[in-house]
């Protein structure tokens, strides 16, 4: 493993220490927008070549592999917006996880969905929740959705190429009304009234094309969102164990459910037999 | 990726007093997309014989067709039953033919032979390994391991040994992505197979 | 073999229904040294005599018993060459037997092998029919000593007790007489030698006849040494 040095060394410690190897500075990790890289001529290049885990296998040849393997889903409709996952964690086959936290409440308003590596999520999202507070602090008043995943977006913006893995839905109620975008590690931010991300998210858009409506009842759109989980539990190696289901609202978000999505199997095929019955 | 890990598995064969039982997920997935959730992986091979074929789905099914034809073949031939030791010999020589292009399966085989548990496995060149309490095989051998380990007691009476490899094989495929959908028990008496299929995880 | 246009099978009927090439056959074995062998409850003995045509040649260089695997061997009566291509390929069969299934073929499987290659022999086209029978030794899939024969023709028999070669119409009376079904390793050797000398033109010695045992106590097949059969026929007299 390389060493990883300060790119500018302090001032004290390098007019008296320069004959030293520099040393990583301490307080430097407390401030994440200046995180220490290693001392080449190409960080980027260094880190992506070393550390990279954007979803796939690019990781596959590195000796540092990164736990991912998800699906997620939010979408809005007339009663605000449905935001449902499932709780897998994976590092590689191992089922590293069955109970992980993939929906983070960044603020009473605002929430944040983990897909890709499972530390960049949820550093970063935890980075945009205080500063979102800070605008807060700073305006008075509450922040856009869009003003908060633009914030992210440039996050990963300033630290593209160098490997970060993060897919990502950020959705709330503003002064718009609701909101639902889409970030991730290539800074991509798209606006729209649908996603699904993960390695299950195949799964999940088709039963979500199949069935949504923009008029669904809340009830409706509830049944929609663990649905499309299970569906993606089921057939995806890499997504299971509980669905973690939440209704953003005009009041804020709120959270449904979480059930073990093994239940819902049993759940849907007593249904099934029924419809034939 | 493994092409041994491409379909997932995970298998388990034990033995117990004067029984010997074999159990198996039933999985088959294309890396990470479930393809089906019944697929078969332990085939009858006779009365005292089972084997267990872990690995690529193709070669799974055409190396259970082989072995059953040869098994008949030596039946007809030497107008006697084959033991399991001999078919594991077979088994294990058929493999090695197959050096430079092998069959993508690590198998395990467990049987009753004069009343008595045989238990063997081999990689996927037929290196074999010959054990007297438990063998497994698959994608989650780590997490198989660890179980079998921790609830192996040496002989196990018939319903005891059922009970250990369903809890085994249930422990270990919860922890496995690639491997579980429901499983497949087999328990080999002198008296007979007994055959139960185990209700598992969907996800 | 025999798989051009042109090479058509010399063994043809006759006819009367006969297939003359196969009589003749059997007649080169008739013609050849005797050979014989007991299956006793213990044990196979096999035995053959070693009279050569000239006092030049040199003896010891003849050996007409071959071990097949470690427990099963082979005798002769008829054409030596032949004999050699059966041993060859029995050899050959038995070890990539035991390679295959991990232990011994049994004797029965090696006789069948043996059976069928000269089968072959007698519908091939551009070859002839061996020209010797063979008496193999062996156990069987039980462990039990067994003892078999296997002609030209492709047809193979188990046996008590039998003779091959010249004089074995009265060999085989003469084993009749002698041999009973719980008949004993020893005494199989001793009536083997006593049979071998019936029919001997001449004296018998360690030279001029040889002797091949299969213990099931030790499970091996073995040549007795020059020694050992002058000292089982010094027990005799």
């Amino acid at each position: 493993m390389a060493n990883f040095l300060g790119t500018a060394p302090t001032i004290g410690s390098s007019l008296l220490d320069s004959h030293l190897t520099p040393r990583p500075s301490f307080t430097s990790c407390t401030d994440p927008s200046k995180f220490l890289v290693p001392n080449v001529t190409d960080p980027a290049f260094y880190c992506r070549t070393n550390f990279a885990s954007a979803s796939g296998d690019k990781d596959k040849e590195q000796v540092v592999k990164f736990a991912k393997g998800t699906t997620t889903l939010a979408f809005k409709f007339n009663e605000g917006i449905i935001v449902s996952v499932d709780s897998r964690s994976t590092m590689g086959a191992y089922i590293a996880s069955q109970t992980v936290k993939k929906i983070i409440e960044i603020n009473p308003f605002l929430l944040g969905t983990m897909a890709g590596g499972a530390a960049d999520c949820s550093f970063w999202e935890r980075n945009l929740g205080m500063q979102c507070r800070l605008y807060e602090l700073r305006n008075k008043k509450r922040i856009s959705v869009a003003s908060a995943s633009k914030l992210l977006a440039n996050t990963m913006n300033s630290y593209r190429g160098y490997g970060l893995s993060m897919g990502t839905m950020v959705t709330g109620w503003d002064e718009t009304g609701p909101q639902l975008y889409y970030v991730d590690n290539d800074a991509t931010r798209l606006h729209d009234n649908l996603f699904s991300v993960g390695s299950g998210s195949t799964y999940a858009y088709g039963v979500l094309d199949t069935y949504y409506r923009p008029d669904l009842t809340i009830d409706e759109a509830i049944d929609l969102g663990k649905r499309a989980i299970y569906h993606a539990t089921h057939r995806d190696a890499y997504s299971g164990g509980i669905n973690n289901l939440y209704h953003v609202k005009e009041t804020g978000w709120e959270k449904i459910h979480a059930i073990d999505v093994n239940e819902l199997h049993y759940e849907f095929a007593d249904e099934k037999n029924e419809m034939v019955a | 990726m493994s092409i041994l890990a491409y379909n997932g598995a995970a298998m388990i064969a034990m033995a117990g007093d004067g029984c010997v039982g074999i159990a198996s997920d039933t999985r088959l997935g294309v890396q990470a997309q479930t393809v089906a959730t019944t697929f078969q992986k332990v085939h009858k091979i006779s009365d005292t014989i089972f084997v267990g074929l872990a690995g690529l789905g193709s070669d799974v099914q055409t190396l259970s067709q082989t072995l059953k034809f040869r098994k008949n073949l030596y039946e007809l031939r030497e107008e006697r039953e084959m033991k399991p030791k001999v078919f594991s010999a077979l088994l294990s020589t058929l493999l090695y033919e197959k050096r430079f292009g092998p069959y993508f399966c690590e198998p395990i085989v467990a049987g009753l032979q004069e009343g008595k548990p045989f238990l063997s496995g081999m990689d996927l060149i037929g290196a074999p390994v010959f054990t007297d309490d438990f063998v497994v095989s698959g994608t989650c051998t780590a997490n198989l391991f660890g179980t079998c380990e921790s609830l192996f007691k040496p002989n196990f009476q018939p319903d005891e040994l059922f009970e250990t490899l369903s809890q085994c094989l249930l422990a270990s495929v919860d922890r496995d992505a690639l491997s579980g959908w429901g499983g497949v028990v087999h328990i080999i008496t002198e008296d007979g197979v007994r055959t139960r299929e185990l209700k598992g995880r969907q996800d | 073999m025999g798989d051009s246009a042109y090479s058509f099978s010399l063994t043809t009927f006759s006819r009367t229904g006969k297939l003359l090439q196969i009589e003749y056959a059997l007649n080169a074995v008739s013609n050849g040294r005797t050979s014989l062998g007991i299956a006793a409850k213990d044990g196979v003995v096999i035995a053959t005599d070693k009279k050569v045509s000239s006092t030049l040649i040199d003896v010891d260089a003849v050996q007409k018993i071959q071990s097949i695997s470690p427990s099963s061997g082979f005798v002769y009566s008829g054409l030596g060459p032949d004999y050699r291509v059966l041993t060859r390929s029995a050899r050959k069969n038995a070890s990539a037997y035991e390679r295959t299934y991990g232990e011994r073929q049994p004797i029965s499987q090696t006789v069948k092998q043996t059976a069928s290659l000269m089968q072959e022999y007698t519908q091939s086209g551009g070859v002839r029919p061996f020209g010797c029978s063979v008496l193999a030794a062996g156990f069987d899939e039980d462990l039990e000593p067994k003892l078999f024969q296997v002609d030209p023709s492709g047809a193979y028999f188990g046996w008590r007790a039998t003779a091959i070669g010249k004089g074995f119409v009265n060999a085989k009376s003469f084993l009749e007489k002698r041999v009973t079904p719980d008949i004993l390793l020893e005494d199989a050797i001793h009536t083997c030698l006593l049979t071998l000398r019936e029919g001997f033109e001449g004296e018998i010695n360690g030279k001029n006849i040889e002797v091949g045992i299969l213990e099931k106590e030790t499970g091996s097949f073995r040549i007795l040494k020059e020694e050992e059969v002058n000292d089982y026929l010094n027990e005799a007299n």
